[in-house]
């Protein structure tokens, strides 16, 4: 193979978003190598400006003609920019607001960057990868970092045990994963690439076939995981109330839209076949998903377990998308999981700024800060309410759309369950706002009491105070100004050929006809 | 236009949570005021625009907003929503007017007043479903925090309940507009467009018990009242106000724009037990207001009776009934507000609601005689005596559902009979008697505390002596409304419209 056939098989230029990410990556790592920790002052910065010249790198792909690079390893089509944009964008923001706490719990600044834009490389890889090697290596790449990222502060027992949790339960779900890629290999007479692997499974007659529907449990279990859909979720409550604050905010943003991007790719591709086989078993996690959730983040007392529940319920609600299996379906998961990034983000954003002022997380402690704190009673409210999908907030456009996909696909019960359970998380959501807006001065937590002059001048609060407003305002109006979100999530799968109908239709069709 | 009466109390809203921390309330206050009166007068205007001989919508406006989920930015008024546009500026006037001067928080109070108010305008001037539900959902908030910052002492369970409530009542509403748009085959939201002459009756029938559902719990029917007593006690004077005569209503607008228009063929054949309903309804809450020993709970059950009448009249469909219901929310909206204010003044002044311990408040010199007076008006029109506005509502109302449903409507005349009972009740324990000479050294009422009785009171004599002014807006949208539905039972005759 000559030079330019092997250069158009590569297709390099695919992948120059990641690119960025691993020049900063290692520019972080140089940097701090040489100056130590007298560059903690603005390595933080350098990652972002890394970061956001990623995104807009990706921006000039959109609508690539020829998405197709490694020899069909990875694909750059629209769908995976969008994703990509997600786990780069919540990378951004997830800097933003660690500068602060990763410095206040006295480690080292550019190790934590290093480690989460390893993550981040990981998830933008995840999102476009389509063949199996490829999607194991991301997957566990952005794993292994997550667990590293979760025991970061390794002096907190509670965060040993998340990391060591965490670790037992992704390493199993991984191997059981990888088990079922072994599985498909197998099945598919030698291919790893999806598109390959669905063809040849069609034609060798395996379509209905057991090894097929175990292959498919198994590489959902793994999707499970990182999702955290109901069965495979255990994890998410002790990993979130254990893990640093900022870590949590990328897994239950930037990881958790990795696995959605994966779970898209992969189950559309490489499934056809077991179709309703899979809708049937996401129905089911949905289901669970949104009544566990949201049911038992009633009873927590902790913020960050109460949003660790709240973001398995909102798996749910987004999942309500992907068993819908229309391009509506799928574009309303996409634009969930955008507006999504910035309500979970400015949540966050809030709950660090309040653990960094008073050193703690427990509900009833927020008790009467609006007087104290203004800005972050607001932002955690418009958060929170954004999340519980009240209008005219981001997260009821959302939703709606996520249910108005879901009534299209004929999926009543979970549109229905979806309605009954966003009451119920309203109720939830609703508690923390009450204990921070409708208390009574005397009826002030301790805590609250002796809440700290709001200042931003300390070193690294700036930077969260930008991500907070920044997605504060997000949250506020990208519900009303949602058209542009709107065609951008419609246009990225109406740009992907893989999740077009007639493809679809076509290896059905041709697999009819082999029969 | 009407936008300007969404619009408007939003950026009061606003510019009022952005004044200055040092303004006292009272400040404050007068610059809800002052925001709310423009609204008022803008509403005014748009009614004197409002061309009473067209049935269909006016004032419309339309900017396209979201394609990919078929909401758009569509607002109209007809005679059902003119009415209703304006029964909100007013009591949004009247319960800012009727707010506490020394209100704790205020600006917080008056923007979220504000919010609601415009949230209510934007869902009576909606013209696409989903734009209705995001308007209808816009209260929710607000109201909450309304009630559980500055309501009374079991304000939390209270504001929870409602909450509750009104968010199951908010999903039941959101799965039907689903449903419905999605089963007729239309690709937006656009109410004028929307047609369900294409479903089968058992699927009319489904999607319309999910609109009674939804705005019954609202409105509230009896057995989905039951956060009503608590939301109304609770809550302090201006917001009960806008609780029982603005929000309410949205209820009863919403059966009337969504479930009976939208749905004429399954109204028709579940409108027999819909009046049942309502006439069960109106006992009820009569019968549990003369049980009551607390004068607010008299008044909050009071109005559960009252929204009977309003099922009963739109089951009964006929124009006139029509003309009787709307022109029955309004009166209904303008007497609770009557009446919870003078409760509220009595409650700030004696300091109890307990029947068992006020008397004589009639009492000339060191008694409450003005407010007494006032409070005396306020149960007679709420009895539905002549010459007060309740009685012309509720007289067509009677008379245009008679011929079609007797015996509910015969139910709903004891009710009404009931109604008096238990305002007599009232009066008679805290107007008459003597005065305890021991306790009864009341604050005076102030001439603004009493201004906002004043403005309600002559507005109550003067619909009730000159009703035209009442019922005129609506006529030919009744008209209109009730031509679609197919004729009930075989009693219908033709009806004599008031207006032919």
């Amino acid at each position: 193979m000559d030079f330019a056939n092997l250069a158009s098989a590569l297709n390099a230029g695919t992948i120059l978003p990641e690119g960025i990410v691993i020049v900063t990556l290692l520019g972080v790592l140089i940097v701090d190598l040489i100056l130590g920790r007298t560059s903690s002052r603005w390595i933080g910065y350098l990652a972002i400006a890394g970061l956001l010249a990623s995104i807009v790198a990706l921006f000039f792909e959109w609508e690539s003609t020829n998405p197709i690079s490694f020899g069909g390893a990875f694909n750059g089509d629209d769908l995976s920019i969008v994703f990509r944009g997600i786990v780069a964008l919540s990378a951004a923001v997830t800097i933003l607001m660690s500068i602060r706490y990763v410095e206040q719990s006295g480690t080292a600044l550019a190790e934590f960057i290093a480690i989460l834009l390893t993550a981040t490389l990981g998830g933008m890889f995840l999102s476009g990868a389509s063949e199996l090697v490829m999607i194991f290596i991301s997957l566990e790449t952005l794993s292994i970092s997550s667990y590293l990222l979760t025991g970061y502060t390794k002096r907190d027992p509670r965060s040993n045990e998340a990391a060591l949790k965490y670790l037992l339960i992704g390493a199993s779900s991984t191997a059981v994963f990888l088990y079922g890629v072994s599985l498909l290999y197998g099945l598919s007479g030698g291919e790893t690439q999806l598109s390959a692997i669905a063809s040849e499974i069609a034609t060798s007659g395996f379509g209905q076939s057991l090894g097929l529907v175990i292959a498919l449990v198994f590489v959902v279990a793994g999707i499970g995981f990182k999702i955290s859909a109901a069965p495979f979720h255990q994890w998410t409550p002790d990993v979130y109330e254990g893990a640093p604050t900022p870590v949590i905010a990328f897994l239950s943003v930037g990881s958790k839209a990795a696995g959605f991007a994966l779970a898209i790719r992969l189950l559309t591709t490489t499934f056809p076949l077991v179709a309703d086989e899979w809708k049937f078993v996401f129905t089911a996690l949905a289901i669970l998903s949104m009544v566990l959730g949201n049911v038992v983040a009633l009873a927590q007392t902790s913020m960050k377990r109460m949003l660790a529940y709240s973001s398995i319920g909102q798996a749910g609600f987004v999942m309500i998308g992907l068993v819908a299996g229309t391009e509506a379906g799928y574009a309303s998961m996409v634009f969930y999981l955008l507006i999504y990034l910035f309500m979970n983000l400015c949540g966050f954003s809030c709950v660090i700024l309040f653990s960094l002022r008073t050193g703690t997380d427990q509900i009833a402690e927020y008790s009467g800060l609006y007087q104290k704190d203004p800005l972050l009673t607001l932002g955690l409210s418009i958060s929170l309410l954004s999340l519980g999908g009240i209008p005219p907030l981001a997260g009821f456009f959302g939703k709606i759309y996520l249910f108005w996909a879901g009534w299209q696909a004929g999926q009543y019960g979970l549109v229905l369950l979806g309605l009954v359970t966003t009451v119920v998380s309203i109720y939830y959501y609703i508690r923390v706002v009450r204990m921070m807006v409708v208390k009574e001065p005397h009826e002030m937590s301790d805590v609250v009491k002796n809440y700290p002059q709001v200042s931003w001048s300390l070193p690294g609060y700036r930077p969260l105070q930008v991500g907070l407003v920044m997605t504060l305002i997000a949250t506020s109006i990208a519900g009303i100004l949602s058209n542009p979100i709107f065609t951008l999530a419609n246009n990225s799968i109406a740009h992907t050929s893989i999740l077009q109908p007639t493809t679809v239709v076509t290896t059905q069709v041709s697999a009819v006809n082999n029969e | 236009m009407l936008s300007t009466l969404i619009w408007l109390p939003i950026l009061g809203a606003a510019v009022i949570s952005l004044l200055p921390r040092s303004l006292p309330a009272i400040n404050v206050r007068l610059t809800a005021l002052t925001i709310a009166g423009f609204v008022l007068l803008w509403n005014i205007f748009l009614l004197l625009k409002f061309d009473i001989s067209l049935p269909g919508m006016q004032l419309r406006e339309y900017l396209p907003w979201n394609e990919t989920l078929g909401l758009s930015y569509q607002l109209g008024a007809d005679g059902l929503s003119i009415i209703m546009l304006l029964l909100n500026s007013l009591l949004t006037w009247i319960a800012i007017y009727s707010s506490n001067q020394t209100t704790e928080r205020p600006r917080f109070f008056y923007s979220l007043i504000l919010l609601v108010s415009g949230g209510v305008a934007g869902a009576f001037a909606a013209q696409n479903l989903l734009l209705f539900f995001l308007f209808y959902e816009l209260e929710l908030i607000p109201f909450y925090l309304l009630i559980s910052i500055w309501g009374g002492e079991k304000r939390t369970y209270a504001a929870m309940k409602f909450l509750i409530y009104t968010a199951v009542s908010g999903a039941l509403i959101l799965a039907t507009f689903l449903g419905t748009v999605w089963l007729t085959g239309s690709t937006n939201f656009d109410y004028n467009t929307l047609s369900t002459q294409t479903l089968s009756t058992a699927l009319q029938i489904i999607l319309l018990l999910g609109i009674l559902l939804g705005f019954g719990i609202k409105i509230p029917l009896v057995p989905l009242h039951t956060w009503l007593p608590d939301a109304y006690v609770e809550a302090s004077a201006p917001i009960a106000i806008l609780l029982g005569g603005v929000l309410a209503k949205l209820g009863t607008y919403g059966v009337l724009r969504f479930g009976m228009a939208l749905f004429p063929e399954a109204w028709s054949i579940l409108a027999p037990s819909l009046a049942t309903w309502g006439a069960v309804s109106a006992i009820y809450g009569a019968v549990t207001a003369i049980a009551q020993k607390d004068i607010k709970r008299m008044v909050a059950y009071s109005s559960i009776g009252h929204m009977g009448y309003i099922l009963l009249a739109a089951a009964a469909s006929t124009p006139l009934a029509l003309i009787g219901a709307i022109a029955q929310m309004f009166s209904h909206g303008i007497i609770l507000a009557i009446l919870f204010h003078l409760v509220g003044v009595v409650e700030a002044k004696v300091g109890t609601r307990e029947l068992d311990k006020l008397n004589g408040l009639m009492s000339p010199i060191r008694g409450l005689p003005l407010i007494s007076a006032l409070l005396i008006l306020g149960g007679m029109a709420s009895a539905g005596i002549p010459g007060m506005t309740g009685f012309i509502a509720e007289f067509i109302v009677f008379q245009g559902s008679f011929s079609i449903f007797p015996i509910p409507t015969l139910l709903c005349v004891v009710a009404s009979g009931l109604t008096a009972v238990y305002f007599v009740i009232l009066l008679n324990r805290t107007c008459f008697g003597r005065l305890d000479n021991d306790l009864a050294y009341y604050p005076k009422v102030l001439l603004s505390e009493k201004m906002p009785a004043f403005i309600l009171a002559a507005l109550i004599l003067f619909l009730g002596v000159q009703p035209n002014w009442l019922v005129r807006w609506s006529e030919t949208t009744s008209a209109a409304m009730v031509a679609a539905i197919p004729p009930i039972e075989k009693t219908v005759t033709t009806q004599v419209a008031l207006n032919q």
